[in-house]
């Protein structure tokens, strides 16, 4: 077997084992309840990934039925990526009620136009020279991908412009989540570009990258939350109500 | 053309995640932000923009002396929106430092901050489209109040037409 032949079955399998360990950390701080639709994803990543494997193994196993289960298990996988960014998207602002009432209406808008652009670019730019089903298939994955970085950005954006700070296990599935999406989004450009040629090597990419988003994963569940201890001893002065007054009159006039 | 632009803003995507995720490390102490904090007067914010002074300026002003005037006090106003949203954005990190302090005094007045400063930052955000749609537009009154008035005269001509196109039918179905 070839060098890249056994980089290709590592990455076909390390992360899948690899996310064993993610469901371990979820268990072991009893994470699965304040990410519930995270769990699901990654036990419906490890399923996925058996049956697949499974496929590969099986000589019987034509192209046309691996290129359909392969299918059904990227659009599960895709739905589920919506539900964990939508339950980080809560998780981030659920302290805050004031940021959570223009969140809501802001991000239900940014899928709206994010779904619109990403349709459209879609239809506009195709498939290449992929065969059959694929051309749908890659076409809604990269409708997906700039959606999901879209709406990752925003998050990250939003939350920056606020101030507030991130804790870190909401942080690190936010993170692995944008890593994979965002290198996913330039992974579906090329593809949709260049068609079948370096399909592996667009394949190893994706997988390599899925690697490191599992080890991130890990990295950041592993730990127990760290609560800032930053030493306060009085607050400083300062008029924010008045400007809060201020600015709403401002904004209302 | 579209692959590529896709390629270049998911790599600026990836470059950005990965900067908010290292830059969430370094945090400074409380006691050095709060040194950032400036002060603005929010006296001379509401002297700018006072509605009354800037009619009078409209009424007394050549159009192109008005609109002159009207950038060069908006972009003042712009000023002092962006030095308070900044102080908001220190009080935010401190009250959230102070939300787990032992004194549960201190822990409450750090809640209390984070959402007053929180609702400052969104309402600076709202207040810095609306200065910037006035420096574009300086002779447009962008107040919403005239903007309200305006809807309402609208609807109400809506309303008369409808009225007049069919007497029998309710107004809400034809707004």
């Amino acid at each position: 077997m070839t060098f890249l032949g056994i980089l290709q079955y590592y990455l076909m399998i390390a992360p899948h084992l690899l996310l064993v360990g993610v469901v371990f950390c979820l268990a072991r701080h009893k994470l699965y309840k304040r990410f519930p639709f995270f769990l699901a994803y990654v036990v419906f990543e490890i399923l996925q990934f058996a049956v697949l494997f499974t496929l590969i193994l099986l000589p019987s196993t034509g192209s046309e039925r691996y290129a359909l289960a392969y299918s059904i298990g990227l659009g599960g996988s895709t739905l589920l990526r919506f539900a964990v960014i939508y339950e980080v998207t809560v998780q981030r602002f659920r302290r805050h009620s004031a940021v959570s009432k223009l969140a809501v209406p802001l991000f239900r808008w940014s899928v709206a136009g994010l779904v619109l652009l990403a349709l459209s670019l879609a239809a506009y730019t195709g498939g290449g020279d992929l065969p059959g089903i694929m051309v749908v298939v890659v076409a809604l994955d990269r409708a997906a991908s700039i959606v999901q970085c879209g709406l990752l950005l925003l998050l990250f954006g939003f939350s920056s412009y606020l101030g507030l700070s991130w804790r870190s296990h909401v942080l690190g599935i936010a993170l692995g989540m944008g890593v994979f999406a965002s290198v996913e989004l330039a992974n579906t450009a090329i593809r949709s570009h260049v068609g079948r040629a370096y399909a592996s090597y667009l394949d190893l990419l994706t997988m390599a990258t899925y690697h490191v988003c599992v080890l991130i994963w890990i990295w950041y569940l592993w730990a127990p939350e760290k609560i800032p201890a930053k030493n306060v001893q009085q607050l400083p002065e300062h008029n924010l109500e008045a400007w809060n007054q201020e600015l709403q009159r401002f904004i209302q006039q | 053309m579209i692959a590529a632009l896709l390629v270049v803003l998911a790599f600026l995507a990836l470059v950005f995640f990965v900067w908010l995720a290292k830059g969430r490390a370094a945090t400074p102490e409380p006691q050095q932000l709060a040194g950032r904090i400036r002060p603005v007067d929010v006296e001379a914010f509401r002297n700018l923009m006072d509605p009354a002074e800037e009619s009078y300026l409209r009424e007394n002003l050549s159009p192109a002396d008005f609109r002159t005037i009207r950038r060069e006090r908006l972009r003042a106003a712009l000023a002092y929106v962006f030095c308070v949203a900044g102080n908001a954005a220190i009080l935010v990190r401190i009250g959230e430092a102070a939300r787990h302090s032992p004194e549960p005094s201190i822990a409450q007045a750090g809640e209390r901050l984070v959402e007053s400063a929180l609702r400052l930052r969104l309402a600076a955000f709202q207040a810095v489209a609306k200065i910037y749609l006035g420096i574009l537009l300086p002779t447009v009154d962008i107040s919403s109040t005239r903007l309200a008035d305006g809807y309402e005269s609208m609807t109400g001509l809506v309303f008369a037409l409808g009225r007049l196109q069919h007497p029998a039918r309710r107004a809400t179905a034809i707004l």
